[in-house]
């Protein structure tokens, strides 16, 4: 099954069809080696579940695709060209934009200003940056309702929001910004319901403005939902990569805690 | 009667005025202002107000650097030892020029030239601490713990050197000559304000510097990308390195400008006062400390204003003053801080949980 799935990635979709291609790559710290070797391929257009246990990898593996860790060794192919990440801002620089849990947004500060942080439109007179403050928070209302997240104020602050609404301003920020790829770190783990369906739709805004979204979880339900195809992580190797519907939702349960061999 | 499940008018409220982190300090504020009225002596003398204000304007200086680095998550604790040294640069130069192996290099009583030297030092102290702080990763309270101590060492050993001209029980630099019309520029009286009463008040030009450094901070943090960078490094540093930001960058500007202004409060004090000892500015790192957090600032960082800190620097200087007029022991100052200190902060608390 495995071999049919690489099959697809390596034959049908050529270079310009494949977003990211990680190959072989193994990260070792000290004595443990955290990645043994995974492949990793992203189409354009997808949106990939990343699944896995705890410590089984998939962390370890999106940080060396977002620069937080160098690999030991291996080969990161995006776009179409070979890149050396290195740090968080190479992986920016490509186009890489990574919603962690909680560590995007800044709570204290208000949605326009977390929306262009890094990146605000300035008025430069002298050496002084003066920020074009209305024109951040309109383009920033306008861009977020053009995904269907609608807010009472740009100036509001991001701590008042609910969890669902933060991931939004994150995901509406990566699509604003014209990002290449975007990484959700469990969007879903610390949501209501209600809240997760509404980030699960803000993915599907995404993915139809054809941004590619790789999507680590732990949640069966959720992949089923919105992903085109998995990704299992066990051990620091890839277990194998699955269009939807290849499995029932107990083999991919099987399949993340080892208890069924692929 | 409130319902359970709509919010309150009260609790409305109380979420609006979280909004602005200044309400605590500002109430505090007018609250002490209306006592002090009532139960000390000539409190609300011309004289009276004009020296709060003067006094919490030299100190008010350095704190609005604190109060930013405060904001981006760090604290200085050695702006006393660095105003210190700042002000021994100007005094020695002022009254001896720069003497070195016998050769007389600066002249003495160039006293523009000596302002800038002070400020380039004591911006280079800062520029210290922040070094260590980004290069060392260790917590800038323990960082500048120990550069206050050193820092307050090289206090003492320029008014010990060769350079100071010191002698018998000294440490002390006086200036002698005639106060260049600089002193005058940086902290003479403000006439058109203390001939309003009699007696005169005793407004200086501090209360000028003062006010023209936290318009400038209000502006920068409000309406520059800086400002905003210096809230996103206290607020989530991770996050903001993240996105781009360039924290390490923000925090040492940040010390450099605090440094900076702790030249800046101490050459204007001596301006006004043309003596200087090595203890000067002792105690005044928790001054501003305190003055910050009782003006809404978050010890974590992130969030508070510099309109809050200078607020908070104002009531310090008005308590410490009525407390004098109202003519109780000096000695429950510091008690009456402390306990200012922890009301504020608890009802700031209050106010922004959500």
């Amino acid at each position: 099954m495995e071999q049919v799935a690489e099959k697809i990635g390596n034959d049908l979709f050529k270079d310009e069809q494949v977003i990211v291609d990680m190959q072989n790559v193994t990260k070792r710290f000290g004595t443990v080696e955290a990645l043994r070797g995974v492949d990793f391929q992203v189409r354009k257009g997808e949106v990939r579940a990343l699944m896995g246990d705890n410590g089984a990898g998939k962390s370890t593996l999106i940080k060396v695709l977002t620069g937080v860790h160098t690999p030991t060794s291996g080969k990161i192919i995006f776009d179409g060209e070979e890149v050396q990440i290195n740090a968080p801002a190479d992986a920016r620089a490509l186009g890489i934009e990574t919603c962690y849990q909680d560590l995007a947004l800044i709570p204290l500060m208000s949605i326009w200003r977390n929306f262009f942080l890094g990146r605000e439109l300035v008025t430069n007179i002298g050496p002084i940056k003066w920020l074009q403050r209305q024109e951040m928070a309109k383009q920033c209302q306008e861009s977020l309702l053009d995904i269907g997240i609608h807010i009472r104020s740009a100036e509001e602050k991001v701590g008042k929001m609910s969890g669902g609404e933060r991931q939004s301003i994150a995901i509406g920020r990566a699509i604003h910004f014209g990002a290449k790829l975007l990484i959700l770190d469990e969007p879903t783990s610390a949501l209501s319901v209600k809240e997760t369906n509404k980030v699960l739709d803000y993915i599907r805004a995404a993915k139809e403005r054809g941004l590619p979204v790789i999507f680590i979880t732990h949640n069966v339900n959720h992949i089923y939902q919105v992903s085109d195809s998995y990704t299992i992580i066990r051990q620091g190797q890839s277990v194998g990569t699955y269009m939807k519907g290849e499995l029932t939702q107990q083999d991919i349960a099987d399949l993340i805690t080892g208890a069924r061999e692929k | 009667m409130a319902s359970a499940t709509s919010p309150s008018n009260f609790q409305k409220t109380r979420a609006r005025l979280a909004n602005y982190s200044e309400v605590v300090v500002l109430i505090s504020f007018i609250l002490l202002f209306i006592i002090f009225s009532l139960t000390a002596d000539n409190f609300l003398s011309l004289l009276s107000l004009t020296n709060i204000v003067t006094l919490a304007a030299i100190k008010g200086i350095f704190v609005i650097g604190v109060a930013m680095l405060m904001i981006s998550g760090e604290f200085d604790l050695s702006v006393g030892s660095t105003l210190a040294v700042g002000a021994y640069v100007f005094a020695i130069l002022m009254e001896h020029g720069f003497v070195l192996g016998g050769t007389q290099i600066l002249p003495p009583g160039l006293a523009f030239l000596a302002l800038i030297l002070a400020l380039i030092v004591s911006a280079l102290l800062g520029l210290i601490n922040g070094l260590i702080v980004v290069r060392s990763g260790i917590p800038s309270f323990i960082a500048t713990l120990g550069t206050m101590l050193a820092f307050r060492g090289i206090a003492r050993a320029m008014g010990n050197s060769e350079l100071a001209k010191t002698s018998g029980n000294a440490d002390v630099v006086r200036f002698t000559g005639e106060a260049p019309p600089l002193f005058n520029v940086l902290n003479g009286d403000l006439n058109f304000i203390n001939d309003l009463g009699t007696p005169a008040g005793g407004a200086r030009m501090a209360i000028i510097w003062f006010v023209i450094v936290v318009v400038v901070a209000v502006i920068v943090m409000r309406f520059t990308r800086y400002g905003s960078w210096v809230y996103a490094t206290g607020g989530n540093r991770m996050a903001a390195l993240a996105q781009g930001v360039r924290t390490n960058r923000v925090l040492i500007w940040n010390f450099v400008i605090t440094g900076a202004l702790a030249g800046l409060a101490g050459v204007v004090q001596f301006a006004s006062r043309p003596a200087i000892d090595p203890a000067r500015g002792e105690g005044w790192e928790l001054i501003a400390v305190a003055a910050c957090v009782i003006g809404g600032i978050w010890l974590q960082g992130g969030y508070g204003t510099i309109i809050g800190a200078a607020i908070g620097m104002l009531l310090l200087q008005m308590v410490e003053q009525g407390l004098i007029l109202a003519g109780v022991d000096i000695q429950l100052f510091q008690a009456t801080i402390g306990l200012i200190l922890i009301v504020a902060v608890i009802s700031n608390t209050w106010l922004s949980r959500t």
